[in-house]
């Protein structure tokens, strides 16, 4: 006999994932200058590479949460969306480590700054919701 | 080798963001054909120009200019930490928070029609519009905002002074 599965969970999850980042993405695309601000504040970009990434980025978390919503090529989202938070987390890593007191440009583009270690930690939670993600796609898929 | 299945998730990688950057790049055409030229940023203008009393964007290349004519002041609106680490040569530090904890924020030695440039650390620093609105208030009659910042000149290749690495 099959273990019952409750498939509630993973669809949880993969939605809140999917809502976090059309929620990070929409004030980005909305305003990309003060973004690209938030970018150049990291010091690792050049001038024009920060526009270009403002330019491109919220798109990208734009496309994939669409995707983790609509449970559609779900496995290539959620990689993508795994492979954007490990680059924000060395972003992060990099900017405490070198002592820069910046907020993380991660949700809204004005108001409190948030800490690179509070970013951090929230990336971790999101990385760890990509991976339950995809494990539960692997299960379903094989 | 790649599986199938791994070729076939690499491909619909590619595609999202290919298709990211075909949208991000489009929508945001004018703003990257800017970015590219060094021209100040084309969004925050019109903001700018909503009241008098906003301190007006300047370009880098203006920044540069008056800053080796020395027809400008430059005011660095960031901590006196960050100031020490690194600023443009020959700026001034004036922290938002001092200025704030003035009643008239005065900056010792400089007329009150003197060229003021107020920077921060780039474009959604807001210390220096802060700034900027300030010492409008205070009675000095030219303040710019440079918005690139230090991230833009450094960036350029101009003189910075301090301790960072």
């Amino acid at each position: 006999m099959k273990p019952f599965r409750l498939p509630l969970i993973p669809l949880v999850l993969r939605v809140a994932l999917g809502a976090v980042f059309i929620y990070a993405a929409v004030p980005k695309i909305a305003d990309p200058v003060a973004f690209a601000g938030s970018v150049a504040a990291y010091r690792i970009l050049p001038y024009f590479w920060s526009y270009l990434t403002a330019a491109v980025l919220p798109f990208l978390e734009l496309i994939c949460g669409v995707l983790l919503i609509c449970g559609f090529r779900v496995k290539s989202g959620a990689l993508i969306i795994g492979m954007l938070n490990l680059v924000f987390m060395a972003a992060l890593a990099s900017a405490m480590i070198r002592g820069l007191d910046i907020d993380c440009g991660c949700f809204r583009m004005e108001g409190a700054k948030t800490a690179p270690w509070v970013a951090l930690l929230r990336d971790t939670v999101f990385l760890a919701m990509t991976a339950a993600v995809l494990r539960y796609e692997r299960l379903r898929a094989g | 080798m790649l599986s199938k299945n791994w070729l076939k998730i690499v491909l619909e990688i590619a595609a999202i963001v290919f298709t990211s950057a075909v949208f991000g790049i489009f929508w945001n055409r004018t703003l990257l054909a800017d970015a590219w030229r060094g021209a100040p940023a084309g969004q925050t203008a019109p903001a700018a120009q909503q009241a008098e009393a906003l301190p007006m964007p300047i370009a880098l290349v203006q920044v540069k200019e008056l800053h080796d004519s020395g027809q400008a002041v430059l005011v660095d609106a960031r901590s006196g930490a960050s100031f020490a680490k690194e600023h443009i040569s020959g700026a001034r530090s004036f922290p938002l928070e001092e200025a704030t904890r003035q009643q008239t924020p005065q900056l010792q030695g400089v007329a009150k029609d003197a060229v003021i440039i107020a920077y921060c650390n780039g474009f959604s620093c807001h210390d220096s519009m802060e700034l900027g609105k300030l010492l409008i208030k205070a009675g000095y009659a030219s303040v710019y905002v440079f918005e690139g910042g230090l991230p833009e000149w450094r960036d350029a290749g101009y003189p910075t002074t301090g301790g960072a690495p």
